[in-house]
C-alpha cells in the first residue's frame, strides 16, 4: 500500500498565501492555549493543590466527560445545525444503563447495547425531523431536550440502579499516568481529526454548513450527511451517560443539565463558527480544556460558585471578540 | 437514438403566481454551441435549472439521450453527463478549490476515505488545462469573483459531461480569460460536447454559437441558425420592438468641480491615485480585473481605510470621511458591483430597500409614516420604471435588471452629489442597459457627477466623458472621448503607463 508514499498523511506544501490564511483563521486557537497556559502558571503558583497527579487526573477525566459530547456537538455546529438535547440525553442514558445493569456483570453488554441504541434512536428521530419535516434543528433538538429531560424525571427522580463492579472500576483505571476515560477523549480527538480531513463525510459536513444550496446541486446526498451527524452527536452524548454511571455506580437524575450550553461554550471558544462550514478539533480541545481548567482553579482558589459563571460568561464574549478581530 | 442529444418539450413553470415558463421547447444536437438569449427575467435560468434538477417543471418532458426522463436526482444528474454552471457562483467558500471541483464526486478509496492524492492532481491537471494558477488547498472565498468562475468551470469540466449548460459564465470575465473560455468551448465542441451558453453580450453570441433560441416573458421567441440573424434582428425578437443601441450624451459643458481625490493609497492595492470629477458628467474607469477599480471605489467611499492620500467634496467642504455614513451624509454614494452581496437586502421588499438610506426622515415621533414611505417607493418606480409585482416583492425574485434599478433607486433617494457605479450594466439585458445609460445621463442634467467603473469597453467608450485607466493600484492614464478606442485602452490598462508611452 502505497498511501503514505504517496502522501496520503504526509503534507504537501502549501503556498505562502494558504499558509497565510491558515495562520489567520487559526492565530485565536493560539491564544486560547496561551491563556490555558496562564491558568496553568496561576495555578501553580497561586495553590499547592494544583499541580498534583491528583488533580490533574481529575481535571483531564472531567475535561473528557465534556470534551467527548462537545467533540459531537462541534460536527453538528460545523453542518449549521446544534443539539441542545445532549445533556438530556446524557440524563436518560445514565439511568437506562444503571436500570439495565442492576449492578450484575452479565448485563453489561446488554445496557451499553441498549444505551448506545437510544442514541441512534434519538439521532435518527432528530435527522427525520429535520430532514423529513424540514423543522430548523434549534427547535427539534429544544423539543428533545424537554421531552427527555421529562423521560427522565419520570423514570425516577431519585437515584435508581446499580453499576457493576468492573463499569465502577473503569472510572479509576489508567493506562500508564492517565486515566483510560482520557485516553478514550484522546482517540475520539484523533478519530474526528481524520474524518475531518480525510473522509467524504467530512467534506460534507464542510459543505453541507458552508453552503446547503450549493451543496445541494453538487449531488451531495443531503439527508444522509444530516441523519449521520446528528447520529454521531446523540452517540456521544449516549456514551458520555455511560461514563457518568462509571463514576457515580447509580443511575442519578440530577447528571446531565446544562451540558448542552457547556459544550456549545466549548466549541465557540475553539473558533467554531455558529453559522457553520468552519470547525476546529484542536479549538474545541482548547475550549473544553479552558472551561475545565478554569471551573477547577476557581474552585481550588475557592471562589464563589456564582462567580464561576460570571467568569465563564466573560471568557465566552472575550474569545468570541478574538475571532471576530483576527478571523475574517 | 435520435439525432438529438438533448430534446425539452412544451416545458412550463410558475413560481408562486409568475409564469415563469409556459409552452417552451428547445432540442441540441451533439457538439454545437446553442445561444440562449432574452431579457432579465425572461426565464432562461429556470428553463436550465429544470434540465439541472434544482427545480422540476409543472409540465412538459425532457429527452436526453434518447431516453425520457423522469424523476431523478441533481447526483443522478450529474452522473448521467449535464453539468451546469450557474449564474450565481456556486462554490462553498470555506472549502478549498481542490475539494470544491469535486464536491460530491470526490476519489475515494473503501469506506468513503478520500483519495487526496488523486483529487490534487486530477485537480491540477484541469486548472492546468484552463491555464490557471491557483493554489489547490487555498479556501474559495479567497480568491477574486474571476478567479472563482474559472474554478466553477473546472468543476463542471471535471464532470465529463456531454452537455455543459453555462449561465453566464463570461458576466465576470474579461479580456484573456474570455479568450481562454472560448478557446475551452471550442476544444469541447470539438470533442463532441454539447454547449447551452447563456449571456447578455450579444457579440459573444455571435462569435460561439451555431443557433440562437430567444425566450421572452417566459416564452419562446424564436429559435435560428447564426447565420440567419444580425444583431439588430437578435435584439428585437429579445425586447420586442425595435431599439436603436445609441448611448445617450451630454449636451451641456462641463460643470463645477464637485470631487477632488489626491494621491489616494490602501493597504489593498491603491497606490497613489488621483482624480478630479465634474459636476454633470460621467467618469469611466476602465482596467482589468483586479487592477484596483473597486478598490478605488471603496476608498472614495470611506469602506476601507485610506493609508495615504485625501478626498474632498468642493461645494460641501467635507473631507476624509471614515465610514460609508459619513460619506453618503456627505453626499457621495456607491452602487457596489456584487449587488446581491453588498447593494440589496435580497429577502426583504423592494420598499425597505429603496426607503432605507431614508428612513430616518420619513418617521414622526420615531414611528415610520408610511404614506410618506409609498410616496417615495412610487416615485422611485416611475422615475425607473422598475418592473414588480407590488412593492413588497422580495428583491431576489426580480430580475437582474429590475435589482440593478432598486439599487439605483436606493441611492437616489438621498440626492447625492457624486455617484460611484461599480459595473452598473453586469447581467442586465440589452433594453434594460440602455434604460440604465439614460438614467444615468438624467441624473447629469441634474447636476449629479458619476464615477462609472466598467469592465465592457463599448460601454466606457459610448459613455464615459472622461476615461481613467488604472493598472496595479495606479492611474495607467487618463483619456479625453475623442482619444479613446479601444485598442488604446487595453494598451494602458495591460502595460501601464510608462511602458504604454514608450511604445
Ligand atoms: N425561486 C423563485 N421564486 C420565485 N420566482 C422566481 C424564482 N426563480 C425565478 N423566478 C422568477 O421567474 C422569472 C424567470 O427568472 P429567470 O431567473 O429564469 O430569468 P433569466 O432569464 O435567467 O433572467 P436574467 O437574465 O436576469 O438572469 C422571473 O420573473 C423571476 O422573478
Ligand atoms: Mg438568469
Amino acid at each position: 500500500m502505497n498511501l503514505l508514499a504517496s502522501g496520503f498523511f504526509g503534507k504537501r506544501k502549501r503556498s505562502a498565501q494558504s499558509r497565510a490564511v491558515f495562520l489567520r483563521r487559526n492565530g485565536p486557537i493560539i491564544m486560547v492555549y496561551a491563556f490555558i497556559l496562564l491558568l496553568v502558571l496561576i495555578g501553580i503558583t497561586q495553590s499547592e493543590r494544583f499541580f498534583t497527579e491528583r488533580n490533574l487526573t481529575n481535571v483531564a477525566r472531567q475535561s473528557a466527560f465534556l470534551g467527548l459530547v462537545a467533540l459531537g456537538q462541534m460536527l453538528v455546529i460545523l453542518t449549521a445545525g446544534i443539539d441542545l438535547s445532549v445533556g438530556s440525553l446524557v440524563k436518560v442514558s445514565i439511568l437506562v444503563s444503571a436500570i439495565v445493569m442492576n449492578g450484575e456483570s452479565a448485563n453489561v453488554l446488554p445496557a451499553i447495547i441498549a444505551t448506545l441504541g437510544l442514541g441512534v434512536l434519538v439521532g435518527l428521530i432528530h435527522g427525520f425531523l429535520i430532514n423529513e419535516l424540514r423543522i430548523a434543528p434549534f427547535i427539534v433538538t429544544l423539543a428533545s431536550l424537554v421531552i427527555l429531560r421529562g423521560i427522565g424525571l419520570t423514570i425516577s427522580s431519585s437515584p435508581v440502579g446499580k453499576a457493576s463492579r468492573e463499569v465502577m472500576m473503569f472510572y479509576v483505571q489508567k493506562i500508564g499516568p492517565i486515566p483510560i476515560i482520557a485516553w478514550m477523549f484522546f482517540l475520539l480527538i484523533v478519530l474526528t481529526m481524520l474524518l475531518l480531513r480525510f473522509t467524504v463525510f467530512g467534506k460534507y459536513l464542510y459543505a453541507v454548513g458552508g453552503n446547503i444550496e450549493v451543496a445541494r446541486l453538487s449531488g451531495v446526498p443531503i439527508k444522509a450527511v444530516r441523519y449521520g451527524v446528528y447520529v454521531l452527536c446523540s452517540l456521544t452524548a449516549a456514551v458520555t451517560g455511560l461514563l457518568w454511571l462509571s463514576r457515580m455506580g447509580v443511575g442519578d437524575p440530577a447528571i446531565g443539565d446544562g451540558i448542552e450550553l457547556q459544550t456549545i461554550t466549548a466549541v465557540i471558544i475553539g473558533g467554531t463558527s455558529l453559522f457553520g462550514g468552519r470547525a476546529s478539533v484542536l479549538g474545541t480541545l482548547g475550549g473544553v480544556l479552558l472551561l475545565g481548567i478554569t471551573a477547577n482553579l476557581l474552585v481550588m482558589l475557592g471562589v464563589n460558585q456564582f462567580i464561576q459563571g460570571l467568569i465563564q460568561g466573560v471568557i465566552i464574549v472575550a474569545a468570541v471578540a478574538l475571532y471576530k478581530q483576527e478571523g475574517d | 437514438m435520435s439525432e438529438f442529444i438533448l430534446e425539452m418539450r412544451n416545458i412550463s413553470k410558475s413560481f408562486a403566481g409568475v409564469q415563469a415558463l409556459k409552452d417552451v421547447s428547445i432540442r441540441c444536437r451533439p457538439g454545437l454551441v446553442y445561444g440562449l438569449v432574452g431579457e432579465n427575467g425572461a426565464g432562461k435560468s429556470t428553463l436550465m435549472k429544470i434540465l439541472a434538477g434544482a427545480y422540476s417543471a409543472d409540465a412538459g418532458e425532457i429527452t436526453y439521450k434518447g431516453e425520457r426522463r423522469d424523476q431523478a436526482s441533481t447526483a443522478e444528474i450529474i452522473a448521467s453527463g449535464i453539468s451546469i454552471i450557474y449564474q450565481e457562483l456556486a462554490l462553498v467558500g470555506q472549502m478549498s478549490v481542490a475539494e470544491n471541483i469535486f464536491l460530491g464526486r470526490e476519489p475515494r478509496h473503501a469506506l468513503g476515505i478520500l483519495n487526496l492524492p488523486e483529487l490534487h492532481a486530477r485537480s491540477a491537471v484541469l486548472l492546468k488545462r484552463l491555464g490557471i494558477e491557483l493554489d489547490l488547498d487555498l479556501p474559495v472565498s479567497e480568491l477574486t469573483i474571476a478567479q472563482q468562475q474559472l474554478v466553477e468551470i473546472a468543476k463542471a469540466l471535471s464532470q465529463h459531461a456531454d452537455l455543459i449548460v453555462m449561465d453566464e459564465p463570461s458576466a465576470i470575465l474579461a479580456g484573456s480569460e474570455l479568450d481562454q473560455l472560448f478557446e475551452i468551448i471550442q476544444n469541447l465542441v470539438e470533442q463532441g460536447v454539447t454547449i447551452i451558453y447563456i449571456s447578455h453580450r450579444l457579440e459573444e453570441v455571435f462569435r460561439i454559437a451555431d443557433e440562437v433560441t430567444v425566450l421572452k416573458d417566459g416564452e419562446l421567441v424564436a429559435t435560428r441558425p447564426i447565420g440567419e440573424l444580425d444583431r439588430a434582428t437578435l435584439v428585437e425578437y429579445m425586447v420586442g420592438r425595435p431599439l436603436d443601441e445609441v448611448f445617450p450624451q451630454t449636451e451641456h459643458e462641463q460643470g463645477e468641480l464637485v470631487l477632488a481625490a489626491k494621491d489616494l493609497a490602501t493597504d489593498t492595492i491603491l497606490d497613489g491615485v488621483s482624480l478630479e470629477l465634474y459636476a454633470g458628467e460621467i467618469l469611466g474607469i476602465a482596467g482589468m480585473v483586479g487592477s484596483g477599480r473597486t478598490e478605488l471605489a471603496r476608498a472614495l467611499f470611506g469602506a476601507d481605510p485610506l493609508t495615504g492620500g485625501s478626498i474632498e467634496l468642493v461645494d460641501k467642504g467635507a473631507s476624509a470621511w471614515g465610514s460609508p455614513a459619513q460619506a453618503i451624509g456627505a453626499g457621495l454614494v456607491l452602487a457596489p458591483e456584487d449587488r446581491k452581496a453588498h447593494g440589496l437586502f435580497t429577502t426583504l421588499s423592494v420598499r425597505i430597500n429603496v426607503s432605507i438610506p431614508i428612513l430616518s426622515t420619513l418617521t414622526r415621533l420615531g414611528v415610520l409614516k408610511r404614506r410618506a414611505e409609498d410616496q417615495v417607493v412610487r416615485e422611485a418606480q416611475e422615475r425607473l420604471s422598475i418592473v414588480m409585482s407590488s412593492p413588497d416583492q422580495e428583491t431576489q425574485f426580480l430580475s437582474g435588471g429590475n435589482q440593478q434599478k432598486v439599487v439605483l433607486a436606493k441611492w437616489l433617494s438621498t440626492d447625492p452629489a457624486v455617484i460611484i457605479l461599480d459595473e452598473p450594466t453586469r447581467g442586465v439585458d440589452v433594453g434594460a442597459k440602455f434604460e440604465i445609460y439614460r438614467l444615468m445621463r438624467q441624473l447629469n442634467d441634474r447636476g449629479i457627477a458619476i464615477v462609472m467603473i466598467s469592465s465592457e469597453l463599448p460601454e466606457i467608450i459610448g459613455m464615459s466623458d472622461r476615461i481613467m485607466v488604472m493598472n496595479d493600484g495606479r492611474v495607467a492614464g487618463e483619456l479625453t472621448r475623442d482619444e479613446a478606442g479601444e485598442a488604446r485602452i487595453i494598451e494602458l490598462a495591460t502595460l501601464g503607463a510608462a511602458e504604454a508611452g514608450q511604445s
